[in-house]
Formats: structure tokens, sequence, C-alpha cells
């Protein structure tokens, strides 16, 4: 039975369907069961971090699992540094746009069918997730940051910082098996 | 169909009892629209539908990417109508549909607002000086009004040709808005078509607005040396009585200023401090530059807590709507002028001047509605000198030693994070302060937006704004940067210096920072990135608070952007045009490019010069911190022109964006008018609007946005050394897509020579076949 969630910014209700919370395991399950997942990072996992630890080293943890990326804002240099090659380089705005076609990949093999989004600022992330929600059907969405995100699929609860750690790191280590 | 102009009877003989006359031409209507300065283009007095052909071609390529911020429709009493998911309302229209209406309804909102302070400005002119009173720009501006020209295909001369004008614009901001009623239009695409033409509607009611104040008032007519003036929290002598001008209009603080002059209490600054919020701001300093400004409207709360003003006077626009109570909280007296934003108060136009100001001293009022502007400039000034020795800038933003004490009832729940607009650790720095440590707080008075949610939604009442704002006492006193006042129009002798290196690429591009103050992380973004591109030699413009807080960082010298850069608009030129309305200016000056350099017929021609600014004008908007309708008209305003923007994170909330692909290679062909060919150009530009996330993707996106099809090689090479330059530096390679620009080897800028034809090879590039072409979207264009 799913968790009654708040959405992160009070405010943001976009209407009485919103996001599956989920966490940990169960998080890890959908990454795994996706046959053509793809992970959109913004520049927050530039910004977010935990003493030394940027939320872009488990993103680039998360990526060597095999899952493609699409570097938004200005973090390609920061994944490349952590030993991770995106896919594709685009705004949040590009990306979003073309999940909505039902015959975009983005490497060309096809229609993805999890999109999953880490470290991009909560307002501009609700608003692309929102896009999908309505637009593309073809397509469920996941986000990772702490914050609840009603317009996504499936999303975090809001967690603590060393909550959200330990889900990342469990995810992590359930996808990677 | 296009609206008509005068009512024009010829006749090829007349004859009556005392005159005969032969091929007799008759005009109705008024003078300016005699003149046949330029034979009358296609579209003069566009309705709704002329220029939807124009519209469709756009949003062609360039297709509506919907970001809906509610399920709902909440419109009519069918509703709530769930819209989600492909469902459709009550009334049949889905999800596209309806977030299309509501971009079309801020569109109107932002277009009606501009107009009505035309109209308001142009009627209290007329009153004033009279409907003859001409339009004279100066020598160096024979095309005074492009938008007028293009539009409407009248040359105005006199104030009364701006009133004449303005009831073209409110039919046509009526008939737009009525398309938003339920069971009008459903089309998305059309309800697009109606924003795009509602917003250049905006650009023409900018003009009228701007173009009547700089004529009557005698502010800078397109000086490049304007004058410096003051802005920042700082700039205030709290040693004298202060006047604090709130709005957009700044009619009644020029009476203000007048009064202060008629009376022998000198001009602003010497007795009486004048200092403004916002476009009244601007303009105020553009009729006196000793006014000042003390910041963009994210610093109203914070200066009007800080019980600097003896009197606040409220004009319209971008007004705190709770500044009666928040002025009474500091015993300051507030009147307003606005009948669109009279708060309330007690009107007063009746009384006595000395009987309003007793009102207000003794405060039995809190503030006065005072629509009669002169009476108004004498009760500001009156109150304020005789309030102050009354209040004794009495304050409540708290003593730094206070803070603790308040911050004390923190409970770290994070209710205010949850509500700040940009997401700011509220929690967390009043919980630090709650143990002494204040330096989060004082950090967060750089970046807040001074909305104060934080404190509506505190369930223990902690002045969330004041503590940030108390914690930050020490360097509030230090914020004073040298501003440029706003310059107005672009001279046609500029335009003529400088549009063939833009129109060839040899002038990177021109960028406007324009609009508001919704900025994801402070002001000072703003100050770096337009410094960065007038270092890189671009032509850099400015309007409204991002022309403020584009001081806000200084060089190495300590000089601010201002100081560093002359105010020409050229080549590394930093140009404050001056308030919101100013802005038809920027897209004015595009507009004289084809105009004057190119020498496109401007007169009722708008689909042309559209089609040429898109193709050959190097220019791109940026609207970092857009948040208001105002905003998102002036945006489509500068769409429907060809110009793109780029607008900050918070302006995903508009809803709606403007997206190319640049993969999609049949949307970016163009006709070369010289052989009606069609020929693919690459993704210039790729976006007529987009909002990104973060500065450094702005600047990448800002320079690729300002390449043309039309570029010349040389330009093309200088813009992509500045594209592939910052992107370098930024993602720490080449950009991706850069085989797309690259039309020949004489494209390739030489420091990066070896790398980019190596990458070339890798990608395959081969020379394009037809690098050089004469483009445009209008088969009508095509020569053979």
């Amino acid at each position: 039975m799913a968790m009654a969630v708040k959405p992160w910014q009070w405010g943001n209700v976009p209407g009485h369907e919103m996001a599956t919370p989920v966490k940990g395991d169960v998080v890890a399950k959908l990454i795994k069961s996706a046959k053509r997942p793809l992970l959109v990072v913004g520049g927050e996992a530039l910004r977010e971090k935990w003493g030394d630890k940027l939320l872009i080293d488990f993103v680039a943890e998360l990526a060597k699992t095999g899952v493609p990326v699409v570097a938004t804002a200005h973090t390609y240099r920061a994944l490349r540094e952590r030993g991770v090659e995106p896919a594709a380089i685009m705004t949040v705005a590009d990306v979003t746009n073309r999940l909505q076609d039902p015959s975009w990949g983005v490497d060309g093999k096809g229609v993805h069918d999890l999109a999953i989004f880490v470290g991009i600022s909560y307002q501009l992330q609700s608003q692309m997730l929102s896009t999908l929600k309505h637009f593309a059907t073809h397509l469920r969405t996941i986000s990772l940051d702490r914050y609840f995100h009603p317009n996504a699929t499936f999303s975090m609860p809001n967690l603590k910082q060393d909550e959200w750690e330990q889900v990342l790191n469990n995810v992590i280590q359930v996808v990677r098996g | 169909m296009a609206e008509k102009g005068p009512l024009k009877i010829s006749a090829k003989e007349l004859t009556s009892g005392l005159v005969h006359a032969k091929d007799v031409e008759v005009f109705i209507g008024r003078l300016a629209m005699e003149e046949e300065w330029e034979p009358l283009g296609p579209t003069p007095f566009p309705s709704i539908a002329t220029l939807r052909s124009w519209d469709h071609l756009l949003l062609s390529r360039y297709k509506p990417f919907y970001a809906p911020f509610c399920d709902y429709c909440c419109l009519c009493t069918y509703g709530k109508c769930d819209l989600s998911k492909g469902r459709l309302g009550a009334c049949g229209l889905d999800m596209k549909a309806q977030t299309a209406r509501i971009v079309l309804i801020a569109c109107c909102i932002g277009a009606a607002t501009h107009l009505s302070h035309a109209r308001h400005m142009v009627d209290h002119l007329i009153e004033k000086y009279g409907e003859d009173y001409p339009i004279n720009l100066g020598s160096d501006i024979a095309v005074e009004m492009p938008h007028a020209r293009l539009i409407t295909g009248i040359k105005p001369k006199t104030l009364g040709d701006l009133a004449f004008l303005l009831n073209y614009c409110e039919k046509q901001v009526t008939q737009c808005l009525s398309a938003a009623h339920t069971g009008q239009e459903g089309s998305y695409i059309d309800f697009e078509s109606k924003a795009l033409h509602v917003s250049m509607i905006d650009h023409l009611a900018m003009e009228i607005a701007d173009v009547a104040q700089i004529v009557t008032f005698g502010f800078p007519k397109g000086d490049p040396d304007a004058p410096l003036t003051w802005v920042g929290l700082g700039v205030l002598d709290l040693s004298k009585p202060v006047v604090l001008c709130i709005g957009h209009n700044v009619s009644a603080g020029i009476e203000v200023i007048d009064y202060l002059e008629k009376s022998g209490l000198g001009g602003p600054g010497e007795t009486v401090e004048v200092a403004g919020l916002c476009c009244t701001a601007h303009d105020i300093t553009r009729y006196r530059d000793q006014a000042k400004i003390v910041g963009p409207i994210s610093d109203q709360l914070r200066i009007i807590r800080s019980g600097a003003a003896d009197a606040i006077m409220i004009d319209e626009q971008c007004i705190r709507t709770n500044v009666v109570y928040e002025a009474q909280r500091v015993k300051t007296p507030v009147i307003a002028v606005s009948d669109k934003a009279s708060h309330g108060l007690p009107d007063v136009s009746e009384l006595p001047i000395e009987k309003i100001v007793q009102m207000l001293l003794s405060g039995s009022t809190p503030g006065v509605f005072l629509p009669d502007l002169e009476k108004a400039g004498a009760v500001v000034a009156l109150t304020a000198i005789r309030m102050a020795p009354i209040r004794q800038k009495f304050k409540i933003i708290p003593d730094p030693s206070q803070i603790q004490t308040q911050a004390s009832q923190c409970t770290f729940c994070g209710t205010c994070r949850r509500n700040c607009p940009i997401d700011l650790p509220i929690d967390q720095a009043v919980f630090n302060a709650k143990n002494g440590n204040f330096e989060l707080l004082s950090m967060l008075h750089d970046v807040c937006l001074g909305c104060a949610r934080c404190e509506q939604v505190c369930p223990r009442k902690i002045p969330a704004l004041s503590l940030i704002e108390a914690a930050a006492q020490h360097k509030i006193k230090t914020e004073k940067y040298r501003m440029r006042v706003g310059r107005g129009p672009i001279l046609d002798t500029e335009i003529r210096e400088v549009g063939s290196p833009i129109v060839l690429g040899e002038i990177p591009g021109v960028v406007a920072y324009v609009g508001c103050a919704n900025f994801p992380n402070g002001g000072r973004e703003v100050a770096t990135m337009a410094r960065e591109f007038a270092r890189r030699g671009y032509i850099v413009t400015l309007s409204g608070c991002s022309a403020m807080v584009a001081s806000y960082v200084k060089n190495e010298e300590g000089k601010t952007i201002y100081e560093e850069f002359p105010g020409a608009f050229d080549r590394g030129g930093v140009v404050n045009v001056g308030s919101c309305v100013a802005n038809a200016h920027i897209s004015g000056a595009a507009i004289k490019i084809a105009n004057i350099f190119a020498r496109r017929p401007l007169r009722a021609n708008y689909e042309e010069i559209a089609d040429y600014i898109l193709n050959r004008v190097g220019a791109c908007g940026v609207a970092w911190g857009a948040y208001s309708q105002k905003a998102a008209s002036i945006a489509t305003g500068f769409n429907r022109l060809g110009v793109p923007v780029i607008v900050g994170p918070q302006g995903s909330k508009y809803r709606r964006m403007y997206l190319g692909r640049a993969e999609d290679k049949e949307s970016f062909t163009v006709y070369d008018a010289r052989t009606g060919e069609r020929v693919w150009v690459g993704p210039a530009p790729e976006h007529l609007i987009i909002a990104l996330e973060t500065m450094e993707e702005c600047m990448v996106w800002t320079a690729k946005l300002c390449i043309r099809p039309n570029d010349t090689t040389k330009g093309r090479m200088i813009k992509l050394t500045h594209y592939v330059d910052l992107y370098k530096r930024i993602y720490g390679r080449l950009p991706p897509d850069l085989h797309m620009f690259v039309r020949t080897e004489a494209d390739i800028p030489v420091t990066f020579k070896d790398e980019i034809m190596q990458h070339l090879k890798e990608v395959g590039w081969k020379p394009w076949e037809r690098p050089s072409i004469d483009p445009t979207l209008l088969k009508r264009l095509v020569r053979v």
C-alpha cells in the first residue's frame, strides 16, 4: 500500500493522481527490470553533497552499472572525470522533449521504457516530469532525488540526507547485482 | 481581415459650386496615416489571423513543448476537469490546448498591463502637453518607432498619434483574450498564434509608453554616454527624508521631483532622497540621475522593513500586494496613485494637500488613494519631510543581537524550505542562528527572492526574511554600485555602424539580459554572464531588474560592468535601455537592422522583417529571472519577431517552450531566395524559447543561439570560436553538434582547427554543397 506523502514543495499539488512513493529495493528492481532505462542527470548533482562526496559520485556509480546517461546542465565534465561517458549531452528540456516521442532512443536503439531523473532542480524537474506524465504514456518515470515528485510515476518520498545516502547506496548495490 | 487605416476617398473629378478639381484624395483619420512615406506593406494593422501563416510556419519548426503546472482546468463551472493522461474536459479541450490557453491568458495579461500603462501615460501627457506634442527623438533617430511602422504602417508624429495607435492595441488584446473563453478556440497551435499576436502588440505598447515618456520628460534619447547613477540597498542617505517609489509608471514619481525642485528643496538627494524599486526606479533616474535605485522587486520587503522610507508611493505593477500592511508596520504612509492598484485606500482626490498630509502624519489612515498626480507629488514630498522626524527610521528588522533570540523557536521542521520558491536552506540557516551561527543566514541574503513565503508558513511565526536581513546588515551598507541610466532607443547611426558586422556575424551577437528577479541563484549570475559576453565582444543590452543586478559584480579594478564597458550599441558595449517598456528598443534595434542596414521595406511588412531577423540577426534574449506575465509576453513577442529567448529554471513554470529538434533536418530547411531551392541550414537557431538549469549551460546556449544561417564564413568562424571556447571550458570537449554548424573549412575557428578537423573527420563531415545562400522561410520572397 502506498505511503501518504506530501509533495516536497507544498504548493506542488498537480492533481489527485500522484507518484507512487518508493524506496530502496523497489527502486532498484524498477531499474533492473526496465528494458531500456535512461538516466537523466542535472546540475544539482554537482551541488548536493555529503562531506566530500557529491551526488554526482553516486550517479556515476549507478551509470557504471550500464544505464545510459544523458548529461544535462553542465554535468558532462564531472561524469567524464568519474569514468562515465554519457550517451548524450542535452538540456533537460531537450531530452524531455525527445522522451515524448515513442520512436526515440538516445542511442538509436529504440524507445526507452523508464526515465530516471536525478539531480535536477526541483521545480524544473517537476515540470519536466509533468510533460512526460501527460504526453509520454509509453514511458514510466522515477525521481531519485530526496524530494517527493508528484508528477513522476515513482518517486522517493521526502528523505533526510543520511536516509537518502543509504537508499542510493542500496540501489547501486542491488542494480549492480 | 486587417484593420483599415484612415478612410481614403478618391475622385477622378470633383465639381461643386465653389471648386472644380481632378484626382482628388480625401483622408478621414489621423494625419500620420496620410503620409505615404514608403509603399504600404501587406499587413497594416494586423488582426489576430493576419499573421497566422507566419506563426504556423515558425511553430512547424519550433513546436510547442508543454509542461502543465496543474492537471485540472478550473476556469468554468463545469470544472474542475481532470485533463491528465489524454482526458478531455467537459468542453472538449485537451491538455495541450488548455496549457496553450493559459499561456495565451498570461500573454494577454502581460500585454494588457503594458498597454494600460501606455494608455495612462499617453492620456496623462496629452492632458499635460497637448495631443500635438511632437515625437522627436533627436537628429540621430529618424526611425523613431520601428514597431509602430512595422506593425501598423504609420509613422507617428505626435502624442495624439500614439493615442490612436493604442486604440488598435486595445482592440487586439480584447480579441485575443476573448479567444480564451470556454468554447472558443480549440487548437493549441491557434492558441499559440494568438499568444504570439498579442505579444507582438505588447512590444508596440511598450514602444508607445517609452517613447511618450522619453520625448516629454526629457529622458536620454539613445545617449551612449547617459550618466551613471547609484543602485543597491546601501545607496540611501538615511539622515535625510526618503521617498520610495514602487512600480513601473514614473508619471507620479516625476511629480514628486518637480515639486521638490519648484519648492526650492533641490533635486533628488539634496534635501530629500528620491529612490525607487523596479522600473519606476529606472525611470526616475532617467529623469534625474541624482535619484537612486534601491534594487529590483526582490528588495521590496527588505527596504520597507528596514524603515528607510518616510513615504511610499506606489503606482502600478510589481508592487507587493500587502504593501500597506508592511508599510504600516514601520509607520510609513502609502500613497497609491493608480486606479489599477488602489489597495483599499480612501480616495482623497477632493481634499486639499495639507489635509491629506495631516491625515497621513496622524496615522488616521495607513495611506491614501490619490490619482491626481500633481497633487500626489506634493503630498508624497511633504509627507516624507514631515514624517521623517516622527518615524525616526522606525524598522522591524531586528538588530543582529536579537537574531538568536528570535531564532530560538525554530524546531528545524523544514516547512520554510519546502515553501521557498527556490528551495533555499532557510531551515538550516535559522537553526544555525539558534545556535549562534549567522553565517548561512547572511549568505542567503545574496540569493533570497525576498518573497517571505517562509514566514507565512512557519508554525512558530519566525520572521525568517527579517532575520536574513539582520544577519546581513554589515554587508548591506556596502551594497552601492554604479549603473548607467537607461538610455532608451538605439541610434540609427549606431545601427548603420553595426548592421553589417551583426548580419555578417563579425560581431558575434546581441545578447539581451532582460526582465525580472526570480533568479535561481541571485542576481550575480546575470552580472557574471553579461560581463563574459561583453568581454567577448558581443553587444550586451539590458533592461529592468536584470539591468540593475548586472552591476552587482565588480571587476578586478572595482568597476561595475557599466564602468568597465562603454554604453554604445557596438562591439563590447553594455547598453542599459531602461525599464521594462524600454525592451521595445531592443526588439526595435533588430527591426532597424533589417530596415536601415539591409533596406528591407519596413512599412506594415512584419512577416518579411521577422523572417530577416530569424535568419540573419544573431540576437538572443536571456530572461534569467523571469517571473511575470509581462515577461511571458515580452519573450513571446521577441519570438514572433524571430529572436530566441532563454529563461532560467523557474521559467519552466510558464508551462510552454518552443523547441526545435536539430536532427529533424527537414524542419531546418529554408528557401534560397536566389534559386527557390530548399536548403538545409543547420539548427540555427535551434530553439525559440527554452528553460535552462544553470548559468554555465546558459552561457553555452547563448553563444549557440546567436548563430544564423546567413553568417559569412568569417562571421561563422567568430561565432563558433565563442561557442567552442565556452563549450570546452564548461564541458571539457568539443560540442557534439559542431558538424551541423561548420559549412566549409573556412568556418572553422583557427585556434581549434586541428582538433575540430579531427572531430569532423570522425563524424564523417563533408563540406556543404550550398554553404552560402539567401535564406528565407517565405516562398513569396524567392526571386525566380
